[in-house]
């Protein structure tokens, strides 16, 4: 098991090197696609900024704790993007018979599907979470340590929710784009202030697309460290976390063979 | 007869879109999401400022305007995949314009979740929102309005495809422009609450006319707005199709030379 685990890390190390080095194979286009998302990130916060600069605070909630959110949301997709974007490609995979391939070979499937895509464009999260952080007024090294670990720990969560909609392929035939908009509203729901739900508004955000977990708790605990809402950030992230793998091995038990012929 | 030809294909887009039902209701789900977050910022944000009917006008204003951008059916990323794989070369010799074709499907295909989202949409904001900031027989007018928006929207994608032609990748610029839609054209916050020197860059560009000026007819209805929007519209058009006629031309003549 311990062996089986350290071959697989050895593995991702050497798959995110060859990623790398394919990336720099034309260094100036990866270079202008890193700054365009940069942009893209940027050009986000330049609208919550203008909200707050006539708004002043959102119940509560000012540009600094916005500024966090960011942080906080844009390195947990640097994190996503780069190492295991190949999640987003199982329903693709499920209908053009492609998920053989993956599950023959004598690594676990689920590893090497999530690693086989990665956009390095997405280095540009990085870029504008850091800085978020920087501009959130919250510096300080132990407010950077917890908020990389908040970060790992939402990274995880997006993996969840992308693993948990992606599996609904071997239920749902042809739905790709169906995934996509769940995933999608799940990120455009954790990109909003967390004081704006309250009340049953609130239980929506923790529940059915557990955005708070990335939006709430993190910010909370940069802000305001204790033991609680750290217990329920990990219980939170660790059941959405089980429940993903759970739904796509039992899709794996349902799935039939594409039966498409080919040598790779 | 030409005319039929390009109706054929857009009626088998059509069809083809309308029979993704789970790509619909994918599409419908992301639309109540955003339709329901935004109706709760706006309504905290009026409760902190204590103005009424803020989240009424924005709410209609944010559902033409995700109805103009999530009905997008990524024409670029066809074309990009046409002109690098080589099947561009395949279409070009028929008698039937690639361009037009293309095009022609891509309306096919906005046209389904446009309706969808039209008919989803104005429930759920009425539901939320009781009544809209228009008259009930200015909506039809601003209904068309966008519809046309989104045509000339994929007219814009058109050209970021054929940008191909000189870039490795086209997604992250699709993306980009896509980013500066919401910001420029402003298609989540009007562009009415930023600031003046922003709103004077955002003229210069052809998210102005293609989001705001026709949007903000949901909250400004009145005939000299709507000509001002069409206006516009028009010169972009003119400009963007150009600079598509002219991408065309090189890239015909480049799969001429060397082939597909």
């Amino acid at each position: 098991m311990a062996a089986n685990l350290k071959n697989l890390i050895k593995l991702f190390f050497f798959i995110q090197k060859s990623n790398l080095k394919t990336a720099f194979l034309n260094k100036s286009d990866t270079f202008v696609n890193v700054f365009m998302m940069t942009i893209n990130n940027l050009s986000f916060v330049f609208m919550w900024w203008i909200i707050f600069q006539n708004r002043g605070s959102i119940n509560g909630w000012q540009f600094g704790e916005m500024a966090l959110l960011f942080a906080i949301i844009n390195n947990a997709f640097g994190f996503f993007a780069l190492c295991t974007r190949g999640i987003q490609l199982i329903p693709e995979l499920i209908e053009n018979g492609n998920l053989d391939n993956f599950l023959i070979t004598p690594q676990n499937s689920l590893f090497l599907i999530a690693t086989s895509e990665a956009t390095f464009a997405n280095l540009g999260d990085f870029v504008t979470g850091f800085l978020m952080f920087f501009l959130s007024g919250h510096v300080s090294w132990s407010e950077f340590g917890i908020m990389f670990f908040c970060s790992l720990m939402a990274f995880v969560l997006m993996f969840s929710i992308r693993l948990l909609v992606s599996s609904l392929a071997f239920f749902v035939s042809d739905s790709q784009r169906l995934g996509d908009n769940i995933f999608i509203s799940f990120l455009t729901f954790s990109s909003q202030p967390a004081s704006i739900f309250t009340g049953w508004y609130k239980i929506i955000f923790l529940t059915i697309l557990p955005a708070g977990l990335l939006s709430l708790y993190p910010v909370n605990l940069i802000k305001n460290f204790n033991l609680i809402d750290l217990l329920y950030f990990i219980i939170g992230i660790t059941f959405f976390a089980l429940l993903s793998l759970y739904t796509y091995n039992r899709g794996l038990k349902q799935y039939t063979s594409g039966n498409r012929f080919g040598i790779k | 007869m030409l005319v039929i030809k390009y109706w054929s294909l857009f009626l088998v887009s059509f069809k083809q879109a309308w029979s993704k039902k789970a790509n619909l209701s994918g599409l419908l789900f992301f639309l109540f999401i955003l339709l329901f977050i935004y109706n709760r910022l706006w309504e905290v944000i009026a409760a902190d400022s204590l103005t009424s009917g803020l989240n009424r006008t924005f709410i209609w204003y944010l559902l033409f305007a995700e109805m103009i951008i999530l009905s997008n059916p990524k024409i670029d990323r066809i074309l990009f995949d046409d002109i690098l794989s080589g099947t561009m070369a395949y279409y070009i010799n028929k008698p039937i314009s690639f361009f037009f074709m293309r095009y022609v499907e891509a309306v096919g295909n906005m046209s389904v979740s446009f309706f969808v989202m039209g008919g989803f949409g104005t429930i759920i904001t009425l539901l939320f929102t009781g009544k809209p900031p228009f008259e009930w027989w200015q909506f039809p007018i601003i209904f068309t309005m966008c519809y046309l928006s989104s045509c000339i929207n994929i007219i814009m994608y058109t050209a970021i495809g054929m940008c191909t032609l000189w870039l490795a990748s086209i997604r992250t610029l699709a993306m980009a422009i896509e980013r500066l839609a919401f910001t420029l054209g402003g298609a989540i916050f009007p562009l009415s609450i930023y600031p003046e020197w922003f709103i004077d860059i955002a003229k210069w560009t052809p998210f102005y006319s293609f989001y705001y000026l026709t949007i903000k007819l949901v909250y400004d209805f009145s005939f000299s707005n709507l000509l001002q929007a069409a206006c516009l519209n028009m010169f972009w058009i003119l400009l963007i199709g150009s600079f598509i006629a002219f991408a065309y031309h090189k890239l015909t003549k480049r799969i001429n030379i060397y082939g597909g």
